[in-house]
C-alpha cells in the first residue's frame, strides 16, 4: 500500500518548490531570454481612437540606422486576423457578426494603440527612432468610448457598415413568467450601476520572442501565456494557416496572468513573421503604457437590475438589462464573458424566474475580455448589491434576506433558472460562521466607538458562488526516470499559483517520493501533446484529479515491477521514501533500480479524467470599513472570509490565492478604474493615474474554510483561483454603502468608491 | 561620445563604457551586465520592481542614470545570498509565502533589505506597509510580504545582537 509523505501530501502546507530561483534573481521570464543575435521590435500605434490613414512611405524608416525590417499591412496579406472564439448566440438562434482585430491595420484604426506598422532594428531605441520616419497621413474620425452613449441614435459608428454599435443581443430566462412574477410582487427593488473597466496590470508586461528554423520551416515563439497549446493553435490556424506542427510555443516563468495572458496577441505573429524574413530572433517587449493601452481589459458593464419579492421578501423574479462594452473588436473570448457571467446571476439564491438581456456594444476602446473571474465577479456584484438593496428597501437585516432566499441544503442538486446544476453547498452555514468570526453582533458597539472618534463605520457582506473548472479535462502524463525521479507533463500553465508544488503533492501522496525528486513540465508544445491551459480556476480541480489518477496507475505498475524483482506479491509492496519495500521487511529496491528493471511501458502512466459539470466554490466575505468624513478616505479595519472550496490541497497556496484575489477585488471596489475621454483616449494610462492597491491601507485578513466536498469533482475539489476576487468587490462596496447609509441615509455609491466620490456623496446631502 | 565609469556591482569592480549618457542603471544591469534578476515593471519609478541598493540605499534603478554612478557600490538580487545561504530576507519571503509569480520579488526583497537597514521599523506592521508601499505586487502577496519583512527584521536584529556580544 501507499504511504503518504505527510509533509508533502495533499492537504499539507508544503512550501513552494518554485521559490528558490525566484528569490535569488534566477527566474526566467520572457524578457530574460536573449538568444545570440536577437533583434528588437517596436510597434507603431495609432494616437487616435478613430481615424483613417495612409502610409505614404516607409523608405526613410527602412534606411535608418540599425533598421532591418519594416512591416505594414500591405506586407502581410497572408496573415489572418486575431480570431474571436467566443461568439454569442442571439435570441433568433443566429450567431452575431464579428469584427476581428487585424494583425496590422490596413487603412482604419479603431482605438488608441491600434497597430499600424512593425519596425525591427538592432535595439529597441533605434526601432522607435526609425518609427518616427514612417510617413503616415491621418484623417481623424470621431470616436466614442462610453457604452450607453455608443447606443445613442447619433453616436459615431465604430463599424459604419454595421449601421449600429450594437454587436449582439443575448437573452436567457423566461420573459413572460418573469413578467408575471413582477405583476404578482408585493415589492420591487432596483439598482442601476456601472461595473467599471479594469486593467490587468500583471507586473510583467507582455513580451514575445520569435525564432524561425528555416531548415525545418518551423516557428518558435517564447512568450508568457496561460497555456501554450491555445496560443499555438490560434497562431497556426488563424494567423498563418499552417499545421500546428509548424509552430512551437514555449512559456517560461510568467509574471502574472489573471486571464488576460490567455490570449494570442498580434505581436506574436509579427515577431514570428519578422524572424522568418530576417533569419534572426526577433523580440518585442511591451512597456507599461502599451500594457494599459492594448492588452485586453476587464469588466465594463452598465447594468439595471430589478428584483420582484413577495410580502416577506422572498425573491420571485429577477430582471436584468446588461450592456457590455466589448471595445472596438471582439476579443478572443470577449462576447462570451458577459454570457458566462449571467449564467451565474442568480447567485446562491433560489430564484424561479429570470429575464436577462445582454447587449454587446462596440466602442473605440481596447477589447474587453477575460480578467480574473471573467463575468462571474460581475454576476456576484450584481446579485449581492441587489440583495442588500432589497433588504434595505424592506427594512430587513441583510443576513435575513439572504437566509430567506438561499438554496437550502435539501434542494441539491439544484438547477438554477439559468440552467446550471449546483452539486452541494451550505450557504447559511458559511454565512453564519463568517458572522461569528467577524463578530457581526458586536458591530453596533464598534460603530458607536468609531463615531466618538469622528469616523463613519460600516459593515458589509457578500455571499458568493462561482463556477469553476468548466466541463472538460486535463491530461496528465507521468514518467519514472532512470535516476528514480518522476516527471509530470501537464498542459496547464502556472502564472505563479504554485502548480508544480500542488501537483507534486498529489504525486508524493501516491508514490512516496520527495518533492525535489519530482519534475513538473508545463509550457512547451514540443514536450506536451495537448493541454487546456490555466483559466477559470481549472488547473487543480481538473489537472489535479488526472495527476492523482496517473500517480495511482504508475504506483501500481511500480509495485508490480518491484514484486517481480523482489519475488513478492504486489500487494505486499509499499512505496516509501523513494524505495519499494516488502512491507514489514528490510527488503527494498530504489526507484532508480526499479526504473532500470521496468519496461518503458511500465515506467509511464497517463490519465485524463473528464468532468462534465463545473464545480461551485462559494463563501462569505465580510468587510468592515471606516470612513473619515473630513477627507472621504476609507480604511478597511477588519476583513473576514469563510470559504467552501470543497477540499484543500495546500493551505499555503490557497491562502496566497485568497489574499491576492481579495486584494484585486478590493482594488476594484475602492480605487481602480480605467477612464476614457469621450472620444476614447485612455486617461488612466500609468500607475500615476490608475490607482493600484498597495501594501499600505490593506487589512489583515481572517480566513477559514468550511469545506463541503464537491460531488462533481472526483476528489471533491472546487477550485479557488478567482473566488476571492469575486466575493471581495461586493462585500467592500456593501460596507461603504452601509457606512454612508448609517451616516446620511445614502443607499448607493458609484464604483470605485474613491475618497473623492465618498467626500462628494457625503457633502451633497 | 563615450563615457566610461567605474563602479562595483555585487562586490565585483566593473568598468563600463557608455555610448549613450541616457542609459539607466536598470538597462545597464539587465542588458549590458546580463544581471536579469532586477525587473522592469514600468520604467518610470512607479512600481518598485527595479529596486536595487546603491551605497546601501534603495533606489529605483529605472530612474537612476548609470552615468551618475561613478565609484558607487551597487547591490542587486543576485548579490544578496552568500553562496547557498540565503539572505534572511530571502529566507523570510519563502517562509512567509511573500510572493506568487515572483516578478516583483527581487524589487521587494531589495526594498526590504534597504528598509530594515534604515532601522525605523521596530516590529511595527504599519511602518512596514508604509515603507514597502512603493513596491507594487499585482499577485497581492502584501500580507505575506509584511510578515516576511517583520520576521527578517527580527532575525537580523537578533543576529546583530549576538554578533555584538
Ligand atoms: S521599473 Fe522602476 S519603478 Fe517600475
Ligand atoms: S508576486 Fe506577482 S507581482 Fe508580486
Amino acid at each position: 500500500m501507499n504511504i503518504a509523505t505527510p509533509k508533502f501530501g495533499v492537504g499539507a502546507s508544503a512550501l513552494r518548490k518554485e521559490d528558490m530561483p525566484l528569490v535569488t534573481g534566477r527566474g526566467r521570464y520572457t524578457d530574460d531570454v536573449h538568444p545570440e543575435g536577437t533583434l528588437s521590435a517596436y510597434v507603431v500605434r495609432s494616437p487616435y481612437s478613430a481615424a483613417r490613414f495612409t502610409i505614404t512611405s516607409t523608405e526613410a524608416a527602412k534606411a535608418a540606422d540599425g533598421v532591418h525590417l519594416v512591416l505594414t499591412a500591405a506586407d502581410i496579406p497572408h496573415i489572418g486576423p486575431m480570431k474571436c472564439q467566443g461568439v454569442a448566440t442571439q435570441p433568433d438562434g443566429s450567431k452575431h457578426a464579428v469584427r476581428e482585430m487585424p494583425v496590422l491595420c490596413e487603412s482604419a484604426v479603431r482605438l488608441v494603440g491600434d497597430a499600424v506598422a512593425f519596425v525591427v532594428a538592432d535595439t529597441q531605441a533605434l526601432a522607435r527612432d526609425a518609427s518616427e520616419l514612417i510617413e503616415i497621413e491621418w484623417e481623424m474620425g470621431e470616436g466614442i468610448a462610453e457604452t450607453a452613449g455608443a447606443l445613442a441614435e447619433d453616436a459615431p459608428l465604430v463599424w459604419p457598415e454595421l449601421g449600429t454599435n450594437r454587436a449582439y443581443t443575448y437573452k436567457i430566462g423566461d420573459e413572460r413568467a418573469t413578467e408575471q412574477a413582477f405583476a404578482d410582487a408585493a415589492h420591487v427593488s432596483r439598482i442601476a450601476f456601472t461595473n467599471q473597466r479594469l486593467i490587468s496590470n500583471y507586473m510583467e508586461t507582455r513580451a514575445s520572442l520569435g525564432e524561425y528554423d528555416a531548415e525545418r520551416d518551423r516557428f518558435t515563439l517564447t512568450t508568457g501565456t496561460q497555456g501554450v497549446h491555445g496560443v499555438r493553435d490560434t497562431l497556426a490556424k488563424d494567423n498563418f494557416s499552417i499545421d500546428a506542427e509548424k509552430v512551437r510555443v514555449v512559456t517560461n516563468d510568467v509574471g502574472g496572468g489573471f486571464g488576460t495572458k490567455a490570449f494570442n496577441y498580434r505581436e506574436n505573429p509579427l515577431v514570428l513573421e519578422a524572424a522568418k524574413r530576417l533569419g534572426r530572433p526577433v523580440k518585442w517587449v511591451g512597456d507599461r503604457t502599451e500594457h494599459f493601452l492594448v492588452d485586453a481589459h476587464g469588466r465594463d458593464n452598465v447594468v439595471v437590475a430589478e428584483m420582484a419579492m413577495d410580502a416577506e421578501g422572498r425573491f420571485l423574479g429577477l430582471k436584468i438589462d446588461l450592456k457590455a462594452n466589448l471595445g472596438a473588436y471582439c476579443g478572443q473570448f470577449g462576447p462570451m464573458i458577459p454570457v458566462i457571467g449571467t449564467s451565474m446571476t442568480t447567485g446562491l439564491y433560489d430564484i424561479a424566474n429570470i429575464d436577462v438581456t445582454v447587449t454587446g456594444v462596440y466602442t473605440n476602446t481596447t477589447p474587453v475580455d477575460a480578467y480574473r473571474g471573467a463575468g462571474r465577479p460581475e454576476a456576484a456584484f450584481l446579485i449581492e448589491r441587489l440583495a442588500d438593496t432589497c433588504a434595505r428597501d424592506l427594512g430587513l437585516p441583510v443576513e435575513e434576506i439572504r437566509r430567506k432566499n438561499f438554496i437550502r441544503p435539501d434542494q441539491f442538486p439544484y438547477k438554477t433558472a439559468t440552467g446550471r446544476t449546483y452539486d452541494v453547498g451550505e450557504f447559511d452555514g458559511h454565512m453564519t460562521r463568517a458572522m461569528e468570526c467577524a463578530d457581526w453582533a458586536g458591530f453596533e458597539e464598534r460603530a458607536e466607538e468609531a463615531k466618538g472618534r469622528g469616523r463613519l463605520r460600516g459593515i458589509g457582506m457578500a455571499t458568493y458562488i462561482e463556477a469553476c473548472a468548466f466541463a472538460g479535462s486535463e491530461a496528465a502524463n507521468l514518467e519514472l526516470n532512470e535516476d528514480g525521479t518522476v516527471t509530470l507533463y501537464i498542459g496547464t500553465q502556472t502564472n505563479g499559483q504554485g502548480h508544480s508544488t500542488a501537483y507534486s503533492q498529489f504525486i508524493a501522496d501516491k508514490i512516496g517520493i520527495d518533492f525535489d525528486r519530482i519534475i513538473v513540465h508545463q509550457g512547451d508544445t514540443d514536450r506536451l501533446a495537448k493541454g487546456g491551459g490555466t483559466g477559470g480556476s481549472r488547473s487543480i480541480p481538473l489537472g489535479g484529479v488526472s495527476v492523482a489518477k496517473a500517480s495511482d496507475s504508475l504506483a501500481e505498475k511500480m509495485r508490480k515491477v518491484a514484486a517481480d524483482e523482489l519475488e513478492a506479491s504486489a500487494a505486499d509492496i509499499e512505496l516509501v521514501d523513494g524505495e519499494a519495500r516488502i512491507v514489514g521487511t528490510d527488503r527494498t529496491m530504489t526507484y532508480a533500480d526499479l526504473a532500470k528493471a521496468a519496461s518503458m511501458e511500465d515506467r509511464k502512466a497517463d490519465a485524463e479524467i473528464v468532468q462534465d459539470e463545473a464545480t461551485y466554490p462559494n463563501g462569505t466575505h465580510i468587510c468592515e470599513i471606516e470612513i473619515d468624513p473630513e477627507t472621504g478616505t476609507s480604511e478597511i479595519v477588519a476583513y473576514t472570509i469563510v470559504d467552501d472550496f470543497g477540499v484543500t490541497v495546500n493551505p499555503t497556496l490557497l491562502l496566497g490565492q485568497v489574499h491576492g484575489g481579495a486584494v484585486q477585488g478590493i482594488g476594484q471596489a475602492l480605487s481602480e478604474e480605467a477612464v476614457h475621454a469621450e472620444d476614447g483616449q485612455l486617461v488612466t494610462a500609468s500607475f500615476q493615474d490608475y490607482t493600484m492597491p498597495r501594501a499600505e491601507g490593506l487589512p489583515n485578513f481572517t480566513f477559514e474554510t468550511r469545506n463541503v466536498p464537491s460531488t462533481t469533482n472526483a476528489l471533491g475539489i472546487k477550485g479557488a483561483g478567482e473566488a476571492a476576487t469575486i466575493g471581495s468587490t461586493p462585500a467592500t462596496l456593501n460596507a461603504v454603502v452601509d457606512a454612508l447609509y448609517r451616516a446620511r441615509g445614502l443607499t448607493d455609491i458609484a464604483m470605485p468608491a474613491t475618497p473623492q466620490r465618498i467626500w462628494n456623496a457625503l457633502n451633497a446631502v | 561620445m563615450t563615457l566610461s565609469i567605474h563602479l562595483t556591482v555585487n562586490g565585483a569592480a566593473q568598468d563600463v563604457a557608455l555610448d549613450d549618457p541616457r542609459v539607466t542603471l536598470l538597462d545597464l544591469l539587465r542588458e549590458r551586465l546580463h544581471l536579469t534578476g532586477t525587473k522592469k515593471g514600468c520604467d518610470r519609478g512607479q512600481c518598485g520592481a527595479c529596486t536595487v541598493l546603491v551605497d546601501g540605499r534603495r533606489v529605483n534603478s529605472c530612474l537612476t542614470l548609470a552615468a551618475s554612478l561613478e565609484g558607487a557600490e551597487v547591490l542587486t538580487i543576485e548579490g544578496v545570498a552568500r553562496g547557498d545561504e540565503l539572505h534572511p530576507v530571502q529566507a523570510a519571503f519563502i517562509a512567509n509565502d511573500g510572493f506568487q509569480c515572483g516578478y516583483c520579488t527581487p524589487g521587494q526583497i531589495m526594498s526590504a533589505i534597504g528598509l530594515i537597514s534604515e532601522g525605523r521599523l521596530d516590529g511595527d506592521p504599519e511602518r512596514v506597509r508604509e515603507g514597502m508601499s512603493g513596491n507594487l505586487c499585482r499577485c497581492g502577496a502584501y500580507a505575506g510580504i509584511t510578515n516576511a519583512v517583520l520576521e527578517a527584521e527580527a532575525t537580523m536584529s537578533e543576529t546583530a545582537k549576538e554578533a555584538a556580544e
